[in-house]
């Protein structure tokens, strides 16, 4: 059981990098021995994914990632690197994260990956999740974890980015999550499961509600940057742990706002400060959790 | 010489004049074509291309018609690369408008389309950004947490995607909002 992590780093030119992700008692986060700075993004959940991973006695995740800070160099070096590294590594759980949503080469990528590790099952957030709706993919994706401000995207067939989709977003009276996650399973614009990341969790199998979580509430975890995607990382190490999907994001759910519990969140921390409480409450709840949500 | 004069219109261009659209391989020079229409006198705005001429992260602007010509040439001088014109907006979407605020006492955060940005009230510093899912969105987060609104450049100009433009104007609203002088 491997999870492979596909996505970039905000450093400008960074190198490729492959190989076993590392994330140190102070929070220091490696790639095949080299550091990845620590912000919002994907180094949040592949620090996420190692604490998950560490608690379920796994090994560590692996990420493909480069250095791209958004012109999509290494974004289309990491495509280039991916048929390689998925035929060698073979990974049960494949997760595509912080890219430039290309859609042409999302497509070519799907198809290698068909080859390489057929029975790979496919996640995908951020920039991943953009290229894998606008270009008509995301049937092939098990699980995707948008937030209320990417439902509507994921709902409307027409647009290509959430950047275009204003009538869908919060304020409106008629902002209702669940319809718009229906309306995205039928149009072909979501994954099979869906975790909408909010005030409350709505996680949709099918186009169908099968859990909210809103409990504990931490307002504050919205407005840190990064703890989005500690839910995606946990989620993606739990799946390849081997619990079911629902389950999956069931438990991501409860674990990130219990994490946030713990950290007493404000707007001005950090998403390593949530990582940091992991262990504790994946320790204390995961178990209690299974099966149970 | 110049063959075309810096115009100074005003109203909508949407409701009157016959539309096309500017289309680039890069938002960058999206952006960079906006500032410098903009710059120009020219009025124009940021839309999504009609769907089966997109690639995915992409953005066209739209114009008068009967203003391509001239427009081209400004663009050409200032050397922003357009991928081609076509005569027709039919299918294009706008570039989300909505911006939102949520008070947390002493920090602010305003929403735009995708993207947010958190501030401290008393200080004007930026005390996180989120959201998103183009890559130079964790770059701007490393770039601006931590410093004052007033110090750091807009996201539009250090950014490259759609998603930093969002940031951009969730960072506007922030300025506006507690009063800090934006650097251009």
């Amino acid at each position: 059981m491997s999870l492979l992590v596909v996505a970039t780093y905000p450093v400008e030119g960074g190198a490729v990098l492959e190989g076993q992700v590392t994330l140190s008692d102070e929070g220091g986060l490696t790639v095949d021995g080299s550091p990845v700075p620590a912000s919002q993004g994907t180094s949040a959940l592949l620090a996420a994914a190692c604490q998950t991973a560490s608690h379920m006695r796994m090994s560590m995740p692996r990420a493909l990632v480069a250095g791209d800070i958004g012109r999509g160099d290494g974004t289309r070096a990491v495509y280039k690197r991916l048929a390689e590294t998925a035929s060698r590594v073979k990974p049960t759980v494949v997760v595509f994260h912080y890219m430039q949503p290309i859609m042409t080469l999302l497509r070519h990528a799907l198809a290698e990956l068909a080859d390489a590790c057929p029975n790979a099952v496919l996640v995908a957030d951020a920039g991943g999740m953009y290229a894998a709706k606008a270009a008509g993919l995301a049937r092939h994706f098990e699980l995707m974890t948008p937030d209320v401000n990417e439902i509507g995207f994921l709902a409307d067939p027409k647009v290509t980015h959430p950047a275009y989709v204003g009538h869908y977003l919060l304020g409106g009276g008629d902002f209702d999550p669940v319809a718009l996650a229906r309306k995205a399973y039928e149009s072909g614009g979501s994954s099979r499961v869906l975790l909408i990341k909010g005030a409350q969790d709505h996680i949709i199998e099918e186009g169908a509600v099968a859990a909210v979580v809103d409990e504990p509430t931490v307002p504050a975890l919205e407005a840190i940057g990064g703890t989005g995607d500690t839910i995606t990382g946990l989620a993606a190490a739990l799946l390849t742990a081997g619990l079911d999907p629902v389950d999956a994001a069931i438990c991501a759910s409860r674990a990130n706002r219990e994490a946030g519990l713990a950290m007493h969140a404000t707007p001005a921390m950090r998403a390593v400060d949530l990582v940091a409480y992991l262990p504790e409450v994946l320790d204390t709840n995961l178990e209690r959790w299974r099966g149970h949500s | 010489m110049r063959l075309f004069r810096r115009k100074d219109k005003s109203g909508e261009p949407w409701q009157e004049e016959a539309l096309g659209l500017f289309l680039f391989d890069e938002v960058t020079d999206a952006l960079a074509a906006e500032r410098t229409l903009k710059t120009s006198g020219y009025q124009v705005s940021l839309v999504a291309p009609p769907p089966h001429l997109r690639a995915g992260c992409d953005l066209a602007i739209a114009l008068a018609r009967l203003e391509q010509v001239g427009a081209q040439r400004v663009l050409a001088e200032a050397g922003v690369h357009v991928r081609d014109w076509v005569d027709d907006t039919e299918e294009s979407i706008r570039v989300c408008d909505v911006v939102t605020t949520v008070d947390f006492g002493q920090w602010l955060m305003v929403r735009a389309g995708n993207m947010k940005i958190v501030v401290d009230r008393d200080t004007g510093d930026i005390v996180n950004t989120s959201g998103g899912g183009c890559p130079d969105i964790p770059y701007l987060n490393l770039q601006y947490v931590g410093r004052r609104l007033s110090d750091v450049c807009r996201p539009k100009d250090v950014g490259f995607t759609l998603c930093g433009l969002m940031l951009d104007r969730a960072y506007l609203e922030a300025c506006a909002l507690l009063n800090q002088r934006i650097l251009e």
